[in-house]
Formats: C-alpha cells, structure tokens, sequence
C-alpha cells in the first residue's frame, strides 16, 4: 500500500448557507486545490448524507463534478450518516493507496438549514433502526440523553461536566473564524443562574439545550495525493497515517454494555495500529462531541483517559487549548457546527491545519500527531483517523 | 386480539433476536429467514429512560417518553414510557398499542406502564 | 367650524396598568432587562426593525413587515389599546414583543422578534407579554399564533396551547390557540424568569437610549441566493458575482 499525503484543504462557514448544494461542496474543493496548486484530479468522492430527503437532489456526484467544471473526471456520492465525511475520505485514501490514482478531491457537504428545525429532527431519527427505534419517536438527542443518564449514574459525570465541555468549545469556536456559533457561554448562564434552566431547556432529559450541537450547512474539502505526487507540490507532507473503521449494532439497546461505545474504541485501535503510534503520542485530536457527553466518552474510548475517567480530566483541564491533550480546538460540533456530511472532512481541515502550523489563536504548540474521530448514528459506524506531520 | 411484537429464534442454535435480523450473530449457520417468531414478554425491568422535548413534527405533545426495558427473557427493548416519574431498575409492563402516526399510517409499538 | 377628523380617526386607548421592568441572566452570562417603552421611542425601534424586512429566513421578513406596521400605528395612534415590550442587553435592543387588549378579560398577542438569537431572548420576552397579560392586566385569556415554525414549537407544543380555532387571529385572520391562565400557571415555573426590581442602574442604563442590536438577522451575503433557484436557473451572474466578493476574499 503507498502512503498517503494531504495536499490541500479547504472550508466554507459552518452555519446558514444559502446557496445551492453542489455550490457548498464545489466552493471548499475550490480553495482546496487551490491550496494544494492543482487544477485537476484523477477523482472526486463528495460526501453527504441528506440530498435526496432535505434538498431533492440525487446522484450528487455527477453535480458536483460538473459544478467544479471537472468532468469528465469520475465522481461518486458517499453516504454513511454522519459518517459519510471520513468514510469519503476511507475511499480517496484506498484510491491513491491502491495506486489507482496519484490525486484525489475529497469534498463534504450538507444543506441542512434548506428545512425546519422539526423536519431536521426527523430528517436525523431515520438512521435510527426503522421498526425498532424510529417508530417510537426516537431522535438522535434521546440516545445521546438515556445514555448520559447511565453514564452519570456510573461514572459520576454530571450537568456540570457537560456544561464544562460546551463552555470550552463555545470557546474555542470564537477563535475559528469558520464556526457556526461565536456566541460565548458561560456556567453561570447556563447552569447556575435562577433563569439558567429556561435559558437552557430539556431537549432530552438529561440533556439540555447548549448540550447538543446546532443544525449546521457547510462544506469541506481535502485533497489527497501520493508521495510522488507531493514532490510536485511543495506542501508540508501531513500523512493520514491510520485508519479504523467499526460498526455495532443498529438497535442501540441490543449492545451488551449500554455504557460502552464500542464502535468507537475499536476503530480507534485499529487506527492507531495501522500508524504503529499509540493514543500517547497524539497532540490534538477532533473528537464527534455532537452532544457533550460524547467528547467525553469518546476521549476514554479512543484510549486518551481510562474509561469513566474522561469527565475528571476534563475537569482539570487537560482537554483545553494549552491542556496537554487539547480536544477540538476548533469548536467541535458543538461549537464549529454540523453538517452532517462535512464533518468528517470538517474535521480532517482542522488537523491539517493544526499540524501545518496554520490555526492562528488557537494553535496547539509543536503539534505533530493528530487524530480525528468521526461517529456515525448513536456509535453504528465510526470511523478513527491518525494524521501525522513528517519533515 | 391482544397484539403482540415478535423476537425471532434461531432455528439452528435457538438464539433469540429482537430486532429482526436476516442472519444469526450467534451462529451465522442458519439460512436467510430461517427463525421462528416469538411473542416478546411484556413485562421486564426499565434500563435507562428520557423524556424527549424536541419531537419531530407528527408529535403534538411536549414531551415523550421513552425506555429501554429488560425484559423478563433478557431481551431488551425501546419504548414509550407512560409513566410520570420513572426509577432506574423500576418494574414495567408493556401494551402494544399506536406510537406514531405518519398521515394515515398507524404504527404500532410497546408503551410502558409502572407495573 | 369644521369637525376635527383626527379626533374621529384616533382611537382612545384603554387603561393599561405598567409593565414592571424584570431581569434575568441570558446563557452567555449577560443581563437581560425587559421593560415596557412608551411612544417616544417607537422612531429607534422602527429603525431597527426595517432592516430585517429584507431578511428572506425564518419568516424574518414577513414578522419584520407586520412589525413595522404595528409599531407605526401604534405611534401614529392608529391601532388601540397596543403595548410594547423591549428586551435589551447592554442598552443594546435584543427582541421587541408587541400585544394589546381585545376587552378586559381577553388579550391578543402580536409579535415576537428577536434580534439577537440562540439565546432564548426572545422565549424570555414571549414569556414577559404573557405575565403582562396574565398577572399584571389579569386577563383571563391570551389569543396567539405562529407564523414561522419556531414559533409554532415555542408556543403551541411548550405551553400546550389550547385550539380557539373558532376565533379568527388578528394577524392574517387564522384560527387562533389560546393561552389560559390554568395554562399559564403551568408553565410558570419552567417557562416564565426574571427577578425584580431591576437594580436601579441597569434600568437606567436600559432607558437611557435603545442602543443598536449588536448582531441583528442579515440577508443573506448574496442578496439573489434566495431567488435564485427561481429566477436563474444557469447560475452564471451569481457564480460570477460570488466568485468576486468570497474568493478574493480568501473565506466563504
């Protein structure tokens, strides 16, 4: 298999756009080749996981491309849930390692904000197990809630812990000039004032409003190429060293140990395995915090804290810009945004540009190692990527 | 008729599954379909739970309830909690009956009650 | 002598005992000052309403516009019996709520706009026109209805409103819901915030001026985008006229 390099990276707002899909996926895959100085490459994978239910467009692909005045190039949509961004990035990495092609663009895009915020609920329930789950009236939030409410009774995490996580990532998002929300937040406003509960409602008890990430549009884009290919282009070598791909069960209540994200630690295993490093070795990661409690959970999982142990490291700081293990950096999803379909590749920009030395206020110093986890449905399919800087 | 909602065994090694599924996780040796439907106990113990505030647009109430159930086979299940104040490890027992309605599609489901 | 006609045309309003200014502290840890303002300083909130007539999302144009109208009127004492509420933070205006009364008993409830958003204000300022109706007029009886979705999931499913649909609304004559003061006292405790009396300096910070909102609705960067599926089917003016003001520019 030949290494595979990051050449080129490129981003729209995380927030309301207002133009068409195929623009919001040609507009980042625009910037990325310029920024990697192509103007052609030997194929285009554009993630997205709602085009034919939000905004009735099919065959995605074929827009794109054309949009980008690239045919006759080949292109193909990939959709695997929230998922769909680094599973897109799986396919270019496996093009240009199987020595397919020496280029490829990578490009995410979703236009969520085309429907209202209950359709958008809706929208998101349908990856959920369709007679099982869905049926019921079950979304996405009411996972992520009746398994907060296990994991504080085991492990002692508690509103405070979640309201410290959206804190710290409002927070970082005001230093990302591409996130959704600039709106800093603060304990007090949110969890201690007598008017904090109303300025922060149940969404899913225990869940709260400032607990879940917003309804975002956007796109991303990466462009991937071989060794030989980076030769030519002059660009600091950021390899996608390693990844993990796992899945679980669709019915999230037939999991053994309702606390465990499986999904989530054996991807990340088997990417660090593929990198030969070790979750030590990782200076920033891009964690799915599409709810708080994942960025905790997922921070145990792929082996930063031990397991239950996520919330006291978060408590001391460790996962905070200038912490040892800064923890999105960017805003995350909970801050940056999340169009579902970009934010594997959302993701996958914020590291590039971290590990290129780019990312302005919110640098993390000498950052060489990055990892990126990308969490599809409630932990069904996730995929873990270890991204390293080489001289 | 009481309605009930169907847990599948394996025909070859027995294994029961809740939901369907086309091919046994226990043995894999059976062929596609090959399971015998049987009725899900109704009653069992509540797992975890959550009110839902932010319903999809079918929902015209302000918030739903719903569990996950152990049920008294082992079997675990989600389902609308009809209960005002639910405990962690409380008893339960279910009732199929209408959880959502799309248009004129009624679909059925399991709703808790305290037991 | 000739009959004063604008004697004839201004309505005599009823009554209406004060809004008592409340505060509460926002998500983002900033206070909130709800106060009722009088005539005088309907011109500012004009100004600031207009510029969201242009707002094509979230029926920000459609509320903008009605806004716009009821305000006027009210300064121009065309409409009877109106009051308005503003909710400011830092001086800065933050949501504007208007209602009146239909009789002593029942009131009507016009608009909510928010002018800063993701941080419940306007909730809190729709919540403040309810107590005013509710507890400080002691009318029985609230008529309201939604014209975006946001709002239907505000006050239809969280304060579980009751259907009136017998009664037309005023705005746009549709079937009204109907909050009750049984229905009030429900949601009081969860819904309706704020401590008085406002400490003596932020209400004077509060009434000193309406101070611009620090960041209102915008239309979209590309005035066109929300016509566009429309009207241009090929795309090329925009994809050139984008392609100027965001590329050059380095960001989207």
């Amino acid at each position: 298999m030949r290494e595979v390099y990051v050449a080129g990276i490129g981003i729209t707002s995380f927030s309301r756009l207002e133009y068409p899909l195929a623009e919001i996926a040609a507009y980042p895959a625009m910037l990325a080749l310029r920024d990697a100085g192509l103007k052609a490459v030997d194929q285009v994978y554009v993630a997205n996981m709602g085009s034919a239910r939000i905004n009735n467009q099919t065959a995605l692909g074929s827009a794109v491309v054309d949009t980008l005045g690239l045919t006759p190039t080949g292109a193909e949509r990939i959709e695997n849930g929230p998922a769909s961004g680094a599973s897109a990035v799986k396919q270019g990495f496996l093009g240009v390692a199987a020595g397919m092609y020496e280029a490829v663009l990578v490009t995410g895009c979703e236009r969520m904000r085309e429907v209202n915020n209950l359709e958008a609920t809706d929208f998101v329930a349908t990856m959920t197990h369709p007679l099982a789950e869905y049926i019921y009236g079950v979304t996405l939030p009411a996972h992520a809630a009746m398994f907060t409410r296990l994991y504080m009774e085991r492990y002692g995490v508690t509103a405070r812990h979640l309201a410290m996580v959206a804190v710290k990532n409002h927070a970082n998002a005001m230093l990302n000039p591409f996130a959704h929300l600039h709106q800093p937040i603060t304990v007090e406003g949110i969890l201690d004032s007598p008017e904090a509960f109303t300025n922060n409602p149940y969404v899913a008890e225990p869940l709260r409003f400032f607990d879940c990430c917003p309804v975002s549009d956007g796109g991303a884009a990466v462009i991937l190429a071989s060794r030989e290919k980076m030769a030519e282009l002059g660009k600091p070598l950021i390899r996608l060293a390693g990844i993990g791909q796992a899945t679980d069960t669709l019915a999230v209540f037939e999991r053994p140990d309702p606390t465990d994200l499986l999904a989530v630690r054996r991807s990340a295993a088997s990417a660090f395995a593929m990198a030969g490093l070790t979750p030590g070795d990782v200076h920033v990661a891009e964690l799915h915090d599409a709810f708080t409690i994942l960025e905790i959970v997922e921070s145990e999982e792929a082996g930063f804290f031990p397991k239950g142990e996520g919330h006291l490291a978060l408590e001391k700081g460790a996962t905070a810009l200038g912490g040892p293990l800064p923890i999105n950096p960017s805003g995350g999803l909970k801050g940056k945004g999340h169009p579902v379909g970009a934010t594997g590749v959302g993701q996958v920009h914020e590291i590039v540009t971290q590990l290129r030395g780019d990312a302005g206020e919110r640098q993390v110093a000498g950052a060489k190692v990055g990892f990126t986890c990308n969490f599809g449905g409630f932990g069904n399919n996730v995929i873990s990527m270890v991204f390293v800087r080489e001289e | 008729m009481e309605r009930q909602i169907h847990a599948y065994a394996c025909r070859r090694c027995g294994a029961l599954h809740y939901p369907f599924r086309m091919v046994c996780r226990e043995c894999g040796e059976n062929g596609p379909h090959e399971f015998d439907p049987v009725p899900l106990p109704k009653e069992g113990t509540l797992l975890t739970f959550t009110f839902v505030h932010n319903l999809p647009a079918e929902y015209e109430v302000a918030r739903l309830g719903l569990g996950v159930v152990e049920l008294s086979n082992g079997l675990r299940m989600l389902g609308q909690l009809d209960i005002a104040d639910p405990k962690l490890g409380m008893k339960v027992v279910g009732e199929v009956e209408v959880v959502r309605r799309e248009a004129y599609a009624r679909r059925y489901g399991m709703v808790f009650r305290a037991a | 002598m000739g009959v004063d006609l604008e004697q004839i045309l201004r309505p005599i309003d009823s009554p209406l005992a004060p809004y008592p200014p409340k505060f509460m502290t926002v998500a983002s840890g900033e206070t909130l000052v709800i106060r009722q303002v009088d005539r005088d300083e309907i011109p500012t909130l004009l100004l600031h309403v207009e510029p969201l007539l242009h707002v094509e999302r979230d029926f920000y144009d459609v509320v903008a516009a009605r806004v716009y109208a009821e305000l006027l009127a009210h300064y121009r004492y065309r409409m009877q019996d109106e009051y308005v509420l503003v909710g400011q933070i830092g001086g800065h205006l933050a949501a504007i709520v208007n209602g009146r009364t239909v009789s002593p008993r029942q009131g009507m409830s016009l608009h909510t706009l928010a002018l800063r958003r993701g941080l419940r204000i306007g909730a809190h300022c729709f919540a403040a026109k309810m107590e005013y109706h509710i507890d400080i007029l002691g009318q029985d009886e609230v008529l309201i209805v939604a014209e975006s979705p946001i709002g239907f999931r505000r006050w239809m499913i969280e304060y579980q409103l009751e259907k009136r649909f017998e009664t037309p609304h005023e705005l746009g004559g549709v079937p009204s819901y109907c909050l009750t003061r049984a229905l009030f006292d429900r949601a009081r405790s969860s819904l309706v915030v704020g401590r008085r009396p406002v400490p003596p300096e932020l209400l004077a910070q509060a009434q000193a001026g309406i101070l611009p909102p620090t960041d209102p609705p915008r239309p979209p960067a590309d005035l066109l985008a929300a016509t566009r599926a429309m009207y241009d089917s090929t795309g090329t003016a925009l994809l050139l006229q984008r392609g100027r003001q965001e590329l050059e520019a380095g960001h989207a």
